[in-house]
């Protein structure tokens, strides 16, 4: 099972769009959620994302990232509520804080375009393989291919975390450490796992760059790619959706 | 001490380790032994509780792997796992060896003297910091933080792996004595057959996740069919004692093989002389 950033093998017409019409696709629906004043596109961006997302089979990363997403939202909702003292006083709180109709407004829409940013790119990583994105990015857009591949290699070191920090677990639970103890032993294991942690972390990073540069890294430049990229006529569709998309955000 | 009872593991539905059935008494020294991705690790992970069984029972002094957190029995067994950087975080060895210990419940003055007798052998400076080190020594300085806790059972996963005869000499003395002097119970995987021969008198086998040997190490040796289905070689003194002809135990160390080469010339020598 693909983790929630990983590359997930398919067959969609997104699958086989252009990475950049692909990354546009997803820019668009994060921009157009703050371009917005509207509550009702907002949420119409959301579950455009969300039933998207299920329609291509990755339901699984769809509920992962709102479970993640989602509670942050929800802490920053509950947690900046009380605080917008514009609009009408719905619920007077202790301390001078209240409960205002703008206010909830204003942080539902904070929350639904902080989630309506996330889904789109947890779902384009999910459609593109990162070698054919930084491909695009260098190719197509000139950016230079070192600035490309520290972007794509910091998302693709995300799960190698993952992993690392599974085992630096296990190692130090081997040795005694409990991870249910009290709050001033949690105190104590942060040395413990952090140290070995970013220990591996730095030595890995810099094996990483020192085997890229013995493989020729930086001779690297923007026409080295084999593979060619070009637009077809398949992307025409979803092009037209990301310029629609565009043009309801800014006129509501 | 361990005792497997059929157990299997699983990752979405790829079997790991396959109905694995052994039992290793107090005191007992085991090699175990395999190819690249047998799942030595993933067995040894399972003894320690790392992770649960998905069918079978493990017994650790009688009490199940699956009821008891891995600190407590982190309590009784040491682990050294095959990267020992994972373990290693301490800004002196000296403050490596000793962490922990107040967690189990050690009194200051017993865990002091604890950690000057395993400063005494690991001869290492105890200011230094362990990443520092090179790789053998850490791997000791990581040996040295399990030894401090005095467990009666050591896992070791490759604890001589990567390391100069010297070193490796050092660290496996080390275990050895722990296990002749204080019964240590040590299962340790290895893919040195000459190093499984010389330390453990007991060997497994494990390939594509089933154990497919259990025995003694010498005669085990000599079952170069199945040793070839793990990628193993036999230790070469044993190859050599097989071919001419010799019987398990007879002669299967440098020196009584010579011993044996010496008189059988001589005696070959001596019947050349009456004829
Ligand atoms: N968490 C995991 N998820 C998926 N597969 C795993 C996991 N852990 C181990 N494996 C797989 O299980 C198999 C056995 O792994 P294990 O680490 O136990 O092998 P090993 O015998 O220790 O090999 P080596 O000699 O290389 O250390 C390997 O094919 C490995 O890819
Ligand atoms: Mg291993």
């Amino acid at each position: 099972m693909p983790g929630i950033l990983e590359y997930q093998s398919g067959d969609t017409f997104l699958h086989r769009a252009h990475p950049l019409v692909k990354l546009l696709l997803a820019a668009v629906i994060c921009v157009g959620g703050f371009l917005t004043q509207s509550l009702w596109v907002n949420l119409a961006l959301l579950a455009l994302s969300i039933v998207g997302g299920f329609a291509l089979g990755m339901g699984r990363k769809v509920k992962a990232s709102l479970k993640g997403a989602g509670s942050l939202c929800l802490f920053l909702f509950v947690v900046q509520l009380p605080f917008v003292r514009m609009g009408r006083t719905l619920l007077p709180l202790p301390f001078g804080l209240r409960i205002t109709d703008l206010g909830l407004r204003y942080c539902a829409q904070l929350g639904m375009r902080l989630l309506g940013a996330t889904l789109p790119l947890v779902l384009m990583l999910g459609v593109t393989r990162l070698s054919d994105l930084t491909n695009t990015l260098v190719a197509q857009l000139g950016i230079p291919y070192r600035y490309a591949f520290v972007i794509t290699t910091a998302i693709r070191f995300i799960p190698v975390l993952f992993v690392e920090m599974r085992d630096v677990i296990e190692a130090q639970t081997a040795r005694g450490v409990e991870l249910d103890g009290s709050f001033k032993q949690k105190i104590r294991l942060i040395p413990p796992l952090c140290v070995p942690l970013l220990v591996s972390c730095v030595q890995r990073m810099e094996n990483n760059a020192l085997a890229a540069e013995l493989r020729g890294f930086y001779l690297r430049k923007r026409g080295s790619g084999y593979r060619r990229y070009p637009l077809s006529a398949a992307d025409a569709p979803a092009l037209a959706a990301c310029a629609l998309i565009l043009i309801i955000a800014i006129i509501t | 001490m361990i005792l497997l009872e059929n157990v299997s593991y699983a990752i979405e539905s790829r079997e790991l380790i396959s109905g694995a059935s052994l039992r290793i008494g107090q005191g007992e020294f085991a090699a175990l032994a395999g190819e690249n991705g047998a799942g030595k690790s993933t067995l040894l992970k399972l003894i320690m509780g790392l992770i649960k069984p998905t069918r079978g029972d493990i017994l650790i002094q009688g009490a199940s792997t699956r009821d008891r957190k891995v600190s407590a029995l982190a309590r009784t067994v040491g682990y050294l796992f095959q990267n020992p950087d994972r373990q290693l975080f301490g800004a002196t060895i000296r403050q490596e060896l000793s962490f922990g210990l107040d967690f189990l419940g050690v009194s200051k003055s017993d865990a002091e003297s604890r950690v000057e007798e395993t400063l005494g052998w690991l001869k290492l400076d105890p200011d230094r910091a362990p990443l520092s080190l090179s790789r053998g020594e850490r791997q000791r300085v990581a040996l040295a933080s399990l030894f401090v806790r005095r467990p009666s059972l050591l896992l070791l996963d490759e604890p001589t792996t990567g390391l100069d005869y010297r070193e490796c000499m050092q660290m496996m003395n080390t275990v050895a004595r722990l296990n002749r002097e204080d019964g240590v119970t040590v299962l340790m995987i290895t893919h040195d057959m000459e190093i499984a021969l010389d330390f453990a008198p007991r060997m497994l086998t494990l390939s594509g996740g089933r154990i497919i040997a259990d025995g003694s190490t010498r005669e085990l040796m000599r079952d170069e069919a199945m040793l070839k289905r793990a990628s193993l070689i036999p230790a070469q003194m044993v190859a050599l004692a097989r071919r001419l002809g010799l019987a398990p135990g007879e002669a299967d160390d440098a020196d009584s093989l010579a011993e044996w080469v010496a008189s059988s010339v001589k005696g070959g020598a001596q019947r050349a002389g009456h004829t």
